[in-house]
């Protein structure tokens, strides 16, 4: 960067140390995915398909979402061939 | 703990060789088929992808916002005129400068069917080595659901309501996959969410295309704010779409196109458009033209695709 003498500074946009921008997308959630662990066969289909790519595997066993950030579309509950997610509104946490 | 059984875990997680680039928590809609995409490419093609776009619904999250990004990966946005002219810059610079990499130009349909396609037409013909990706959600949905050239028969948008005065879009939508089958690029091919092996198939074939030259995949994107449908159903209606041939499945190497998935029994158009409410005011004879469109698309596929083979050319093919 310093090799450059007419822009001294590449301005804050080019450094990439900085830490990623992320929304608390956990908040849009209206409906919670609720793994049943018994019932997983550990397909990883619901994995590959959430679009934002939050299912973790847990103990090479089931999969389990990171709640921080699922926006609840319900894909996983809809996809898994077991039928072991249901969608359970959050009132009821 | 008993012993459970367990099933094999699915062969896609075995294409997704690399990291996820994108922070966790990014601005798309809940149920978003492009935000699976997004981060399915990087996933499979690798991180030292350049990416190129318009302005889209994947520009907020490719672009950043202020002086913050949602992704590690490089991206230069650029105008809906000039996607693929952008794309070809980048490639040229690249290649003077010696440095190996794949430039993914990644836009909708309304840069790729309407505003840029002279641009998309200009560099398949040119043969400029990238991959060109159009997510195909059937119209303008960053700016409110306006219709564009591949939104289907039908469809009810807001520049084409359906009302008193208008039933939906009167025209057939184009098949803009074929179209850049027949400039016999390298590689073309057509590609959903619902079968992401292929689609992960597809972008490696793409990437190893791209050597000699241009390579274009259609991906059928649905939008569940835009096409209203319930968020669970993406994957289902990326599915249905398959199964009535609404969205076959092909590839064309050298402009020689192959059936990827065949469907044995096609099913009626209506279980298609029964999922979503951009169709709901269709009748049985709005359907029957709908239907009549996806056979004859269907049909002019299955001709081309035995094409080559039953025809004998008077000149022996120059490979």
């Amino acid at each position: 960067m310093s090799s450059n003498e007419f822009l001294k500074h590449e301005g804050p946009w080019s450094d990439a140390n900085d830490p990623l921008m992320c929304s608390d997308t956990g908040g849009w959630r209206t409906k919670r995915p609720i793994v049943d662990k018994e019932k997983c066969i550990f397909c990883g289909f619901c994995a590959i398909y959430c679009p934002i790519q939050i299912m973790e595997m847990v103990e090479n066993s089931y999969f389990s979402p990171d709640l921080r950030f699922c926006k609840g579309c319900g894909i996983c509950a809809k996809e898994c061939p077991k039928n072991a997610i249901s969608m359970v509104a959050e009132g009821d946490f | 703990m008993t012993e459970k059984k367990k099933g094999k875990l699915t062969k896609v997680l075995d294409y997704l060789k690399h990291d996820d680039p994108f922070s966790k928590g990014v601005s798309f809609c809940p149920g978003c088929s492009l935000e699976l995409l997004l981060r399915f490419i990087p996933q499979v093609l690798g991180n030292d992808i350049v990416i190129t776009g318009t302005p889209s619904c994947s520009a907020p999250v490719l672009l950043g916002q202020n002086n913050q990004s949602w992704h590690t990966l490089s991206y230069f946005g650029t105008l809906m005129t000039g996607a693929a002219a952008n794309a070809t810059g980048l490639v040229r610079y690249y290649k003077k400068a010696g440095i190996k990499n794949t430039v993914v130009c990644f836009n909708g349909d309304g840069t790729a069917a309407d505003i840029g396609f002279g641009n998309l037409s200009g560099a398949a013909e040119r043969n400029e080595p990238f991959i060109y990706i159009c997510y195909d959600n059937e119209g303008y949905m960053n700016t409110g659901i306006q219709k564009s050239g591949t939104t289907p028969f039908g469809a009810s948008t807001t520049t084409t309501p359906f009302g008193s005065a208008s039933k939906g879009k009167n025209l057939r939508r184009m098949n803009l996959g074929l179209k850049m089958a027949m400039s016999k690029i390298p590689y073309a091919a057509t590609a959903t969410l619902s079968d992401l092996d292929d689609l992960a198939k597809k972008l490696l074939k793409a990437k190893e295309a791209k050597k000699r030259g241009f390579a274009f995949l259609h991906v059928f994107a649905p939008c569940p704010t835009g096409w209203g449908y319930a968020t669970e159903n993406t994957i289902e209606v990326c599915r249905r779409a398959v199964k009535t041939n609404y969205f076959p499945l092909w590839e064309a190497v050298n402009g020689k196109i192959r059936m990827t998935k065949t469907v044995k029994k096609p099913q009626p158009v209506s279980t298609y458009t029964e999922l979503i409410k951009k169709f709901a005011h269709l009748n049985e004879a709005d359907l029957k033209i709908l239907q009549d469109d996806i056979d004859y698309e269907y049909c002019m596929l299955g001709g081309l695709s035995v094409l080559e083979s039953e025809c004998q050319l008077p000149v022996s093919s120059e490979d």
